[in-house]
């Protein structure tokens, strides 16, 4: 089958604009080599990609996830170990990945479980049909989201200073949190680089 | 990039939003309208030969855009490559607006900024935050700041 490859890399790259939903470290397995290799991991959406390192253009592969079981695997010979099952029969496969910490572990469990199109697709349907009763009964015409990225203008209004504050009181927290990490590596003699963060939002640094 | 066929072989056998015969046209220049099985799951647009269990393509429906072509046809592009079109002809202007109107809102990313607007229009209507109850308000992917450029 011919997956359009383009089409794919450009919601890869996000366009320069986007965070992704999530992105480290991971550690997986080869399918012949045995061994964990060390790749950059990218959670976009329903669609994880790895990379042989961070700054690669192009990713090494993709991993679909609608359907797919991710569950901790106990009793591997790497700790924090999970496996990504795929559907697809003989046909799908069981990658095994590792995390390099716990906290690694638990943060991405919890974010490819989320991962799919169809938990996506049914918390919208319920606000959705929530937002139009809100409308009808508050005698109200109902917006539209808004149409795509590149043409988006936020109203101010939309915005309040509670938002604000919490939204940059989180990334200043991050940054902190980051600046840590990098203390830590310099520390420990800069043997390690620092993994991508606890949450997402920390490629806005480079 | 490497990618597993049997993946998206599984993904095409799902239960699809849409699925119907289009008379479909590729993008290269002297493309000629074939007949295709067309199904829409989730946010993959697969095609068939009418005849075949295997689809022999599939496009990831992110960052494009539908447009309506006359007559009774649309178009997919991406955004980037606006040049670049998929043509799919319907059988009525009817199946041609249900196709696209599917087709606009099965992106991923469609269906976040969806989400994110309408939380936060419950949230100014209501005061309260509607996704407190999943215990996902704290996510990052889905926070007023993802709907910045």
């Amino acid at each position: 089958m011919k997956l359009h490859r383009k089409s794919v890399l450009r919601f890869f790259r996000g366009y320069r604009t986007q965070a992704p939903d999530r992105e480290g470290i991971l550690l997986k397995k080869g399918a012949r080599n045995t061994s964990y290799q060390r790749r950059w991991f990218i959670l976009r959406g329903n669609l994880l990609f790895y990379l042989e390192h961070q700054a690669d253009h192009t990713p090494l592969g993709l991993i679909l996830l609608e359907n797919c079981q991710v569950e901790p695997r106990l009793g591997a010979t790497e700790p924090y170990a999970f496996t990504i099952r795929t559907p697809g029969g003989e046909g799908g496969r069981a990658y095994r990945l590792a995390a390099e910490n716990p906290e690694e572990l638990r943060a991405w469990l919890w974010a490819l479980a989320g991962a799919t199109w169809t938990r996506l697709a049914e918390l919208l349907r319920p606000l959705e049909a929530q937002y139009r009763e809100l409308c009808q009964a508050a005698g109200q015409e109902p917006g539209s989201p808004p149409e795509d990225c590149g043409s988006l203008a936020i109203p101010r209004t939309l915005f309040s200073f509670q938002e604000l504050h919490e939204h940059f009181g989180k990334e200043i927290r991050m940054l902190q949190a980051v600046h840590r990490q990098f203390q830590e590596a310099s520390d420990n003699g800069g043997s390690r680089s620092p993994t991508g963060g606890g949450e997402a939002g920390t490629q806005q640094l480079c | 990039m490497r990618y597993n066929d049997k993946e998206l072989q599984a993904l095409s056998r799902q239960p699809a939003e849409m699925a119907a015969e289009l008379g479909m046209r590729g993008p290269k220049k002297g493309s000629v309208v074939k007949r295709r099985l067309v199904k829409l799951v989730v946010n993959f647009l697969f095609y068939f030969r009418t005849d075949e269990a295997e689809p022999i393509g599939a496009l990831l429906l992110e960052h494009c855009r539908v447009i309506h072509e006359e007559p009774n046809s649309f178009s997919i592009s991406f955004l980037e490559d606006p040049e670049r079109k998929y043509h799919f002809e319907c059988c009525s202007e009817e199946q041609c607006q249900q196709w696209m109107a599917a087709l606009r809102q099965a992106s991923y990313e469609f269906m976040r900024r969806s989400l994110i607007f309408y939380r936060n229009e419950i949230q100014k209507m209501t005061g309260k935050d509607p996704l407190e109850q999943y215990g996902i308000s704290e996510e990052a992917r889905f926070q007023l700041s993802g709907l910045k450029a």
